[in-house]
């Protein structure tokens, strides 16, 4: 079969051999869990409950606070301690609702019930949906209940699910793949059942061979979904890239994958969907990848959102190195953490533990105009001379030159033989022209 | 763990390439073409690459050393600078060329610039174009094994046939590093291989070049025509490791072809309709300037702003549009044409007015000739006196003799001789001069017709009072003098200026010995029969010598003691004349002249 691609990209060392064959374990959180009210793109949640509330497992302690908001769900049953700012991944202190486990996993009524989704109307799958909390768990956050509510709802024809998993050293989608497969197809049915002119396509790069030939075999029978090999390659996974690669559209930073009829839904996030409509589950868990050449035993965790990375270090083993770098996510659009007591939200992929920091091994030097940047740059902009106007925040040439297409994959500064921060300089800039655009609105 | 972690904004990753992998993977692929001009011009190339990059790395050092920067020697660039300034360099040059020329590369082109990736052109053709301006003499003498020659390029400008196969392997003149096409490309495919250069610019540079070529190299589909354009100058090493200089060519794909296809046309143009018979250095430079109009105009499209349907098409902010592309390309290319065709349509009024400088300058030194004509000794002789030893002991220094032709008056008498001979010993290349004789071989006078020396002190050379030092004498040889003149022969040296009088001297001496040997002094030299010009019906009666023609003091001497003899010394303006007296000889006029 054809492999689907897109022009740019790059092919970084992908570590996925650490944890690719590790099976996903679950892990019992213990202690206090922090649930951020900000884990998600838009505005934060609104907390429900009160210093000293008794939650259960699965009820929403905190409801969306605006269009773009989401829920979001107790993963414990035990008492509220506090409602104060904690800090995140991102390094922000977030306000963030602190919870007292009580180890007992006394859920809501319903909790983990069947049910049948051909029974339900659209409206109560995207409310289930909402209720549920689900969001975007490949990294960005983005509310899946507004994904799955276009206002072109006819149009759909693609519903897409992100298999790529083309971030380095993540296996956790990889896992999902080859350990829950029929989830995945439940959860995709279940999309399907949204968008009636929708064919269902699972795309999976071609490094997972195994995973492309499990899933393609399950949904033989099915005649509206389809499995699409994708090129292995950084960032087929990203959301632009993907649509293109499967449907041949493009689209702009300023545009919805709705507008080019795709609705693009990550595997975690096409499962959580599943668990929350077939099972009662709402989002309460999800699979993070622990790995790096620092990590004792390297990991797939299931494990549930508001426990502390602590905890899933220690199921790894700990560390057998003293780390140079930390890294929550992959190592090309992740975070590094100044420290590894933070919670676990929802958008968190991976704790990546690095002995030797790439980055601090070189000093950025003069640009030499080798054009690597501009051959690899997947929003077909030039980082070369984005670098020019980011440098000296210039931000109506930044924003001219295209500055806003960047996607912030980091293929540009990965690739710079003068090592110089590209992707860094970019976000600063992009942050800067929204910022513009907000005191405009 | 420890209490410290690094932390820094994503990507956390860095691929391994680096500025300097970069420039050393470069010098890599030099290897072969270094190696194989070292093979082939032997001592005087490893001289010639050594100074250049020592200089090249020492001037980098001491500059960023003196204002107090960062010292990036190791970085590689100004090695790889030096090394293609020394590659695109004759093995023939000075020791001290490679020196200016790297120097001023790092100093000026790059430093001044502000350093790696400011400079607008590339720092090794600046500084051999430089050279080429400054010492252009120096700079185009090329040898194979010790003997001096054109190179193929020059060869095939002259309309000569060359050899492609010794072309394509090297075994030919040039320099250093552009000689031998299969290193250059064994170089070539090892940078594709490490991906350090695209075939962008190198394919479309040539292609477009060839079929420049074949358009208008007036050979038509002449493939040995082409192969030899192709294989001879810098084409392939300007292609390949010049024009694909990071610094100096278009960031985009697109652009890279548009730069390509401009250098194409460019070398063509240059080559093809230009004086010279190289065109890829300037070719390089001049596009090397177009570069930011290219990449303003051809800027990708963001993903998602394409053309393809429903999509919204969002045009950059100044940015200019497709058909401004078409537009510069055409300027450039028109810009080009006016360049080579001003040198077509100039050539021929140049050659006619060149022509008449000459004969006046001719005239100006043999007092009394109104033309000049070739003997049969001078025809036989000029080809071995270039190739055979006559200048071969290196006496006179780099000699040669361009021209030499009896003077006659308006009746056709022999009044002398003029011998034109050059000397590229000079300061600042080579000096063309002219040496007069009168029948005697007595020296008449001299005219420079080229010097480049340095003013005030070489250039007075033309200066009467040096010039004068050769009038009148008849002497063997000159000798240059530094502590005054003692005998006829000594010429007083140029003060500040002893490179220019030995290479002025050098030059009159060799015009000597070769008119010492081709003729005998006070002999009436054969003029080669040219049959319209004989028409004995024009015979004129001998009684009538128009007085305003031949002047009375250049008409040969009644004593002259070697009488011409009747089957070979009779010049043929008189071959229809009865008895080859002297009488006769004095009486006959020119067919043209007013009669009665």
């Amino acid at each position: 079969m054809k492999k689907r691609t897109f022009k740019g990209g790059i092919h970084p060392y992908d570590g996925k051999e650490l944890t690719k064959n590790v099976p996903v374990e679950t892990v019992t959180p213990h202690g206090d869990m922090i649930f951020p009210l900000s884990q998600h793109i838009g505005a934060p949640a609104k907390p429900l409950v009160k210093k000293g509330d008794y939650v259960k497992m699965g009820q929403i302690i905190a409801e969306a606070g605006g269009f773009i908001s989401a829920n979001i769900v107790s993963s414990v049953s035990g008492t509220v301690k506090t409602i104060e700012p904690r800090l995140v991944a991102s390094g922000a202190m977030v306000n963030s609702i602190v919870i007292t486990n009580d180890e007992t996993d006394t859920a809501v009524d319903g909790f983990g019930k069947d049910r049948d989704y051909t029974k339900l109307s659209k409206a109560e799958i995207r409310q289930i949906v909402k209720d549920a909390g689900i969001v975007g768990l490949g990294g960005a956050g983005f509310p899946t209940h507004v994904k799955l509510a276009p206002k072109n709802e006819e149009q759909i024809d693609y519903v897409i699910v992100n298999g790529a998993e083309c971030e380095p050293y993540l296996t956790s989608d990889y896992r999902m793949m080859m350990e829950e497969p029929e989830r995945i197809i439940g959860g995709l049915k279940v999309i399907l059942r949204l968008f009636d002119n929708a064919k269902g396509v699972i795309g999976i790069e071609d490094n997972k061979p195994e995973a492309i030939r499990l899933i393609s075999e399950m949904v033989e029978d099915e005649d509206n979904i389809e499995v699409y090999p994708l090129k292995t390659k950084y960032p087929q996974g990203a959301e632009r890239t993907l649509i293109y690669a499967v449907s041949g559209r493009e689209i702009n930073s300023t545009m919805l994958p709705a507008d080019a009829g795709c609705i693009v839904d990550n595997i975690d996030t096409v499962i959580s969907i599943y668990m929350a409509v077939c099972k009662s589950t709402p989002l309460i868990r999800r699979i993070v990848t622990v790995t790096g050449d620092a990590v004792e035993n390297p990991h797939n965790f299931n494990a549930r959102i508001g426990m502390n990375y602590l905890d899933l270090l220690e199921a790894a083993g700990g560390l057998k190195e003293n780390p140079e770098k930390i890294v929550s996510g992959g190592p090309m659009m992740g975070m590094a953490l100044s420290t590894v007591d933070i919670p676990v939200i929802k958008t968190s992929s991976a704790l990546l533990c690095m002995t030797h920091d790439e980055v601090a091994e070189f000093e950025p030097s003069a640009c030499i105009r080798c054009g690597r940047c501009v051959e690899v740059c997947p929003g077909h902009v030039v980082p070369q001379k984005l670098m020019e106007f980011a440098e000296v925040h210039d931000i109506e040439g930044f924003e001219a030159n295209f500055g806003m297409e960047c996607c912030e994959c980091g293929c540009c500064a990965y690739v710079c033989p003068a090592k110089r921060p590209l992707t860094q300089a970019f976000k600063q800039a992009r942050k800067a022209v929204m910022e513009k655009r907000r005191r405009k609105a | 763990m420890s209490d410290f972690l690094n932390v820094s904004s994503s990507p956390h990753g860095r691929s391994g390439d680096t500025t300097s992998s970069i420039m050393f993977d470069v010098a890599i692929a030099l290897v072969p073409a270094t190696a194989f001009g070292i093979y082939w011009f032997k001592l005087p190339a490893v001289i010639i690459i050594l100074l250049s990059v020592i200089t090249a790395l020492l001037t980098e050092f001491l500059f960023q050393k003196v204002t107090h920067q960062k010292v990036t020697i190791a970085d590689g660039s100004a090695l790889v600078t030096g090394l293609l300034l020394a590659l695109n360099l004759s093995p023939e040059v000075p020791w001290w060329m490679p020196i200016i020329g790297s120097v001023f590369a790092i100093l000026f082109v790059k430093q001044l610039f502000g350093g790696l990736g400011q400079n607008f052109m590339n720092p090794a053709l600046a500084a051999r174009c430089f050279l080429l301006i400054s010492f252009a003499g120096k700079m185009s003498t090329f040898a194979v094994d010790g003997v001096t020659g054109a190179t193929p390029l020059a060869e095939l400008k002259a309309g000569n046939p060359v050899n492609v196969v010794d072309m394509f392997l090297g075994f030919t003149g040039g320099t250093i590093g552009e000689v031998s096409t299969l290193a250059i490309l064994i170089g070539a495919i090892y940078l594709v291989l490490r991906k350090v250069i695209t075939l962008w610019i190198p394919i479309s540079y040539i292609v477009t070049f060839a079929v420049f070529v074949l358009l208008f190299g007036g050979e038509g589909f002449n493939m040995p025509f082409l192969a030899a354009q192709l294989c001879g100058g810098g084409l392939m090493l300007g292609a390949f490791f010049m024009a694909t200089d990071y610094v100096t060519s278009p960031i985009t794909k697109k652009g890279k072809v548009v730069f390509g296809m401009l250098l194409g046309v460019l070398t063509g143009v240059f080559r093809l309709f230009g004086p010279s018979a190289e065109g890829v250095s300037y070719a390089i430079i001049l596009g090397n300037i177009t570069v930011p109009l290219i990449e303003r105009v051809t800027m990708p499209t963001a993903f998602g702003y394409g053309k393809r349907k429903g999509l919204p098409q969002k045009k950059q902010k100044g940015s200019v549009k497709q058909i401004d592309a078409v537009k510069l390309f055409v300027i450039t290319l028109l810009a080009g044409l006016i360049l080579g065709g001003v040198y077509q349509v100039t050539k021929t009024v140049i050659e006619e007015n060149e022509n008449k400088a000459k004969v006046a300058a001719y005239q100006q030194v043999c007092p009394g000739a109104v033309d000049f004509v070739e003997t049969d000794s001078f025809k036989q002789m000029l080809p071995k006196a270039n190739s055979s030893d006559m200048f071969a002991d290196g006496t006179l220094g780099n000699v040669l003799i361009n021209e030499a032709l009896m003077g006659v008056d308006a009746a056709g008498n022999q009044v002398g001789y003029v011998v034109n001979a050059s000397s590229k010993d000079g300061f600042g290349g080579e000096i063309i001069l002219t040496v007069g004789f009168d029948a005697q071989l007595k020296v008449k006078g001299i005219q420079i017709m080229t010097i480049n020396e340095t003013a005030g002190l070489g250039m007075k050379a033309k200066e009467p009072e040096f010039m004068n030092q050769f009038k009148d004498k008849l002497v063997e040889q000159f000798a240059v003098t530094k502590i005054g003149a003692q005998t006829e022969s000594d010429i007083n040296a140029l003060s500040g200026a002893t490179i220019t009088s030995k290479a002025v001297t050098g030059a009159v001496n060799a015009a000597l010995k070769f008119i010492h040997t081709a003729v005998v002094p006070g002999s009436v030299p054969v003029i080669p029969v040219v049959p319209e010009q004989v028409n004995p019906s024009d015979a004129l009666p001998s009684n009538v010598v128009p007085s305003d023609v031949v002047p009375s003091d250049v008409v040969p001497s009644v004593s002259d003691p070697v009488a011409p003899t009747p089957d070979s010394s009779v010049p043929v303006t008189v071959e229809s004349t009865p008895a080859p007296s002297e009488a006769v000889i004095q009486q006959s006029v020119p067919v043209e002249a007013p009669i009665q």
